[in-house]
């Protein structure tokens, strides 16, 4: 482990890793057995975990070579990537909405992906970029703010929950972290929504869209957006934006999960097929516009794509 | 008695030619002098309760805090230098939070309580090269309240000490959990630590059976503080508190308290 | 004397490669069936026929490790370890929703070195239902009804896909499609999903091994009578009760 820190002390900005960093040694298994409870194996909790860093004088560029699938789609592990995630707040709260598909390269490791992360009842995080980083240290913030509401008797707020991720991962950066998460909740400021990512930026602001289908989403969400909406509008306005996305980027789709945070915390609103969204709409629901997004609706009988029904039958 | 004591009770070290860490026994006196702590286990759920000594007509009791939260499912009450207990507690929470990090589930009473006695037999020791983290013995004992899936469950962990009779083995109700200034800790259906402990524990001997049901303890509790005290008990010199399958660990505030001491 | 000036160079650092080989699990109403094959190869020579991905955790658990062989025991035989630890500190089997996130903190905990390791965790949850865990291998894990991973992923996941999850398919009027398929069927679409991965995918073959591990007192037990082959290896009494069956691949 001295090793390892008088090489980093060396290393311009790797010199602040240390802290967090241990050698592949025999020490390794121990160290992350402490991490939890061991009820006597390994008694005395860190509350810090540990993380085991190859022996290579950039272990950065290492983990660049073996994990990134932008430089080099021939790389060994492929880490799960792209999304789509908004979340926007309103009159009425914050509406979280994002899309459900996982790709590796170009294959679609999953469609069912839980984008939205419930760090407690009235915290949510987004995940975008690598699905482990965002699961991990999202978990992780959870266990902080639950240590925060029992020492302090009073719940974290919004600004300093997602500050203190913030400054986690700005203590990793550099070390190859992707996320873009929004961290959205309900303090007693009102509703409030934090932008975080790996580069260590953190904004407060009224509506954010993250991944590569924003561009879609914000196009459809910046139309819509009004601080009055009702909550039906609002719920249907980010279904709506995920859709376009998932309509749009190939990165993204599958399906739309919606979340709505009010006062008493997040209720989750529902799952809906992208596919399905496009045909026949979101359903039953509050919101629903009674057909599908597709713009088909709105062409019927006036293009030549798709003629009126005299005109085919002739 | 203690003026023969003065070769050995220097280090936390170091045992007297009688075999005895005096240090330890001191750290007992010290909870001897704490303040008195019940508690009691029923089939619905554990009840502590703890005398607040409101010295001073002008101290806010509400401010004095020996009743605490671990987790949801988890509540401890203690007894002696309360400033203490705060490193434990918090080691505690500390230790429940990364069980739940770690294995998605709630920590067991037991393994939680384990770990408060493995922090408190740490003291006069150093871990690889580091600072010893403490110098003498936790001067506190505990009560661990919490439910699992094994049931309520009710832990004590004062300083055991063999020829003090804490925490006797032979003691005729062996099963809630009780924390200890030299590591162990012993469950028990009832306890009761700190000073009045004496008479308290005879009069839940007399009184606990093992059908009670939560209303019943809350009284038990109530009645035992109320023998031992000096003041007059009212809501705002007694603290209660209840952990419970349905509502996890909880406070009882100042109007229920009133009510519950009304209906005695 | 040019030697001692010149900067000392490094080969780049390069701990992993690819063994080749499939995973899958299927999860049913109170059993999982969680299987591998058995080749092992490196580039385009075989290793060994009998090289086993799947292994027992527990008596309600089973791991499956596919990518980087020499990663992948050494994370099996850790998380034994861990297993073992937990059980001593506290008295009881790991359930496999811990188990599954014990494995995430795990695999994080390499996030700088990751291993080259993807994991599938079947068995059976608490309440006695079947459950699939399916990681990245930095960690990153969801609860699903199936899944598919390894060199041949891309060819079973779809199949799969069609035959779990139905997808692509209009129920016959009036009918719909099973919530939970029963233990024979999700057997033959093991075998075949093998079969068919053999043929088309040079790193498949050889043997396959399926852990079929069942809930407490389940009705599926009697579906396991008549099966060929089946071998109980439980460790315990009255808890659930895992089995393997052994079946060949083609070996060309």
């Amino acid at each position: 482990m001295n090793s390892l820190a008088q090489r980093f002390s060396n290393n311009g900005p790797l010199a602040q890793i240390g802290k967090a960093t241990s050698l592949v040694s025999e020490d390794d298994d121990f160290s992350d057995a402490a991490w939890g409870s061991e009820a006597g194996f390994g008694s005395v909790a860190k509350g810090v975990p540990t993380f085991t860093v190859p022996n290579v004088p950039d272990p950065t560029a290492f983990l660049r070579l073996h994990t990134d699938d932008h430089a080099d789609p021939s790389c060994r592990i492929k880490i799960q990537h792209g999304t789509t995630t908004l979340a926007f707040r309103f009159q009425g709260g914050v509406i979280v909405a994002v899309d459900s598909r996982a790709t590796a390269g170009s294959y679609i490791a999953s469609g069912t992906v839980k984008k939205v992360i419930e760090i407690n009842p009235y915290l949510l995080g987004t995940m975008a970029g690598g699905a482990a980083d965002c699961q991990y240290w999202e978990t992780y913030l959870g266990m902080h703010c639950r240590l925060h509401e029992l020492r302090n008797k009073e719940r974290i707020s919004v600004s300093a929950a997602s500050k203190f991720l913030s400054n986690l991962v700005y203590s990793y950066k550099g070390m190859g972290l992707s996320m873009g998460t929004m961290i959205c909740g309900w303090d007693k400021t009102g509703p409030a929504i934090f932008y975080v990512d790996s580069d260590g930026t953190r904004l407060k602001g009224d509506l954010f869209s993250v991944g590569s289908g924003s561009t879609f989403a914000y196009g459809v969400l910046d139309q819509g957006y009004r601080w009055d909406l009702t909550d039906a509008e609002a719920q249907e306005l980010g279904r709506r934006s995920i859709y376009a996305a998932g309509h749009r980027d190939a990165f993204s789709g599958n399906t739309v999960n919606l979340y709505h945070v009010k006062e008493h915390g997040w209720d989750f609103i529902g799952n809906y097929d992208v596919n399905k969204l496009h045909y026949d709409g979101p359903g039953d629901v509050a919101g629903s516009p009674g057909h599908g997004y597709g713009y088909d609706v709105r062409t019927v009988g006036l293009s030549s794509a798709n003629p009126p029904a005299a005109a085919a039958s002739a | 008695m203690f003026l023969t004591r003065s070769e050995y009770d220097r280090g936390v070290n170091t045992f007297s030619p009688e075999g005895r860490l005096f240090q330890v026994e001191y750290a007992i006196e010290a909870i001897k002098l704490g303040s008195t702590t019940v508690g009691i286990k029923t089939p619905e759920g554990v009840v502590l309760g703890v005398e607040k000594r409101v010295q001073s007509p002008l101290l806010e009791s509400s401010s004095i805090e020996k009743i605490m939260e671990i987790d949801r499912h988890l509540g401890c009450a203690m007894s002696g230098l309360t400033a203490d207990a705060r490193t434990m507690i918090d080691h505690a929470r500390v230790t429940a939070q990364n069980h739940a990090f770690t294995y998605d589930e709630r920590i067991k009473v037991e393994s939680a309580t384990q770990a408060v006695c493995d922090l408190a037999l740490r003291f006069g020791e150093s871990v690889h090269d580091e600072e010893a983290m403490m110098s003498r013995p936790f001067g506190v004992a505990l009560l661990i309240a919490g439910i699992d899936e094994l049931g309520p469950q009710l832990y004590a962990l004062e300083f055991c000490y063999p020829s003090r009779g804490y925490a006797d083995l032979n003691y005729p109700y062996p099963s809630r959990f009780h924390t200890d200034p030299s590591g162990t800790f012993i469950r028990y259906e009832a306890k009761a630590i700190g000073s009045g402990s004496e008479a308290a524990q005879q009069e839940l001997q007399d009184k606990w059976h093992k059908q009670m049901t939560l209303k019943e303890a809350q009284t038990l509790t109530l009645r035992v503080l109320k023998q031992v005290m000096e003041e007059k008990l009212d809501q705002h010199n007694v603290q209660l508190a209840q952990v419970t399958q349905s509502k996890g660990f909880e406070i009882v505030d100042e109007t229920s308290l009133k009510q519950i001491i009304e209906e005695m | 004397m040019v030697s001692m000036t010149q900067q000392p160079h490094q080969q780049a650092f390069n701990p992993y490669t690819e063994n080749g080989g499939t995973i899958l699990a299927i999860a049913g109403a109170d059993f999982t069936v969680i299987a591998g094959d058995t080749r092992q190869s490196e580039g385009y020579n075989i290793q060994t026929r009998y090289a086993p991905k799947v292994f027992k955790l527990t008596d309600k658990a089973v791991l499956a490790v596919n990518g980087f062989a020499a990663d992948g025991n050494m994370f099996v035989k850790k998380v034994k370890q861990r297993l073992e630890w937990y059980r001593h500190a506290h008295a009881k089997d790991m359930p496999i929703r811990s188990i599954a996130r014990l494995i995430q903190t795990m695999l994080y905990a390499r996030r700088f070195f990751p291993y080259y390791v993807y994991n599938i965790l079947g068995g059976i949850e608490e309440d006695g239902t079947g459950a699939v865990y399916s990681f990245d291998p930095v960690g990153s894990y969801e609860r699903e009804a199936c899944r598919a991973a390894g060199a041949a992923q891309a060819l079973v996941q779809p199949f799969l896909d069609n035959q779990i999850y139905f997808k692509n398919q209009t129920p016959a009027p009036g009918t719909v499609f099973p919530q939970h398929l029963p233990l024979a069927t999700v057997l033959s679409i093991v075998i075949d999903s093998f079969t068919g991965a053999t043929e088309r995918h040079i790193e498949v073959g050889d043997g396959l091994e399926m852990y079929i591990v069942l809930s407490n007192s389940s009705p599926t037990l009697q579906d396991l009578q008549g099966l060929r082959g089946v071998e109980e290896v439980t460790s315990t009494n009255d808890g659930e009760r895992v089995f393997i069956v052994r079946r060949e691949l083609k070996k060309d």
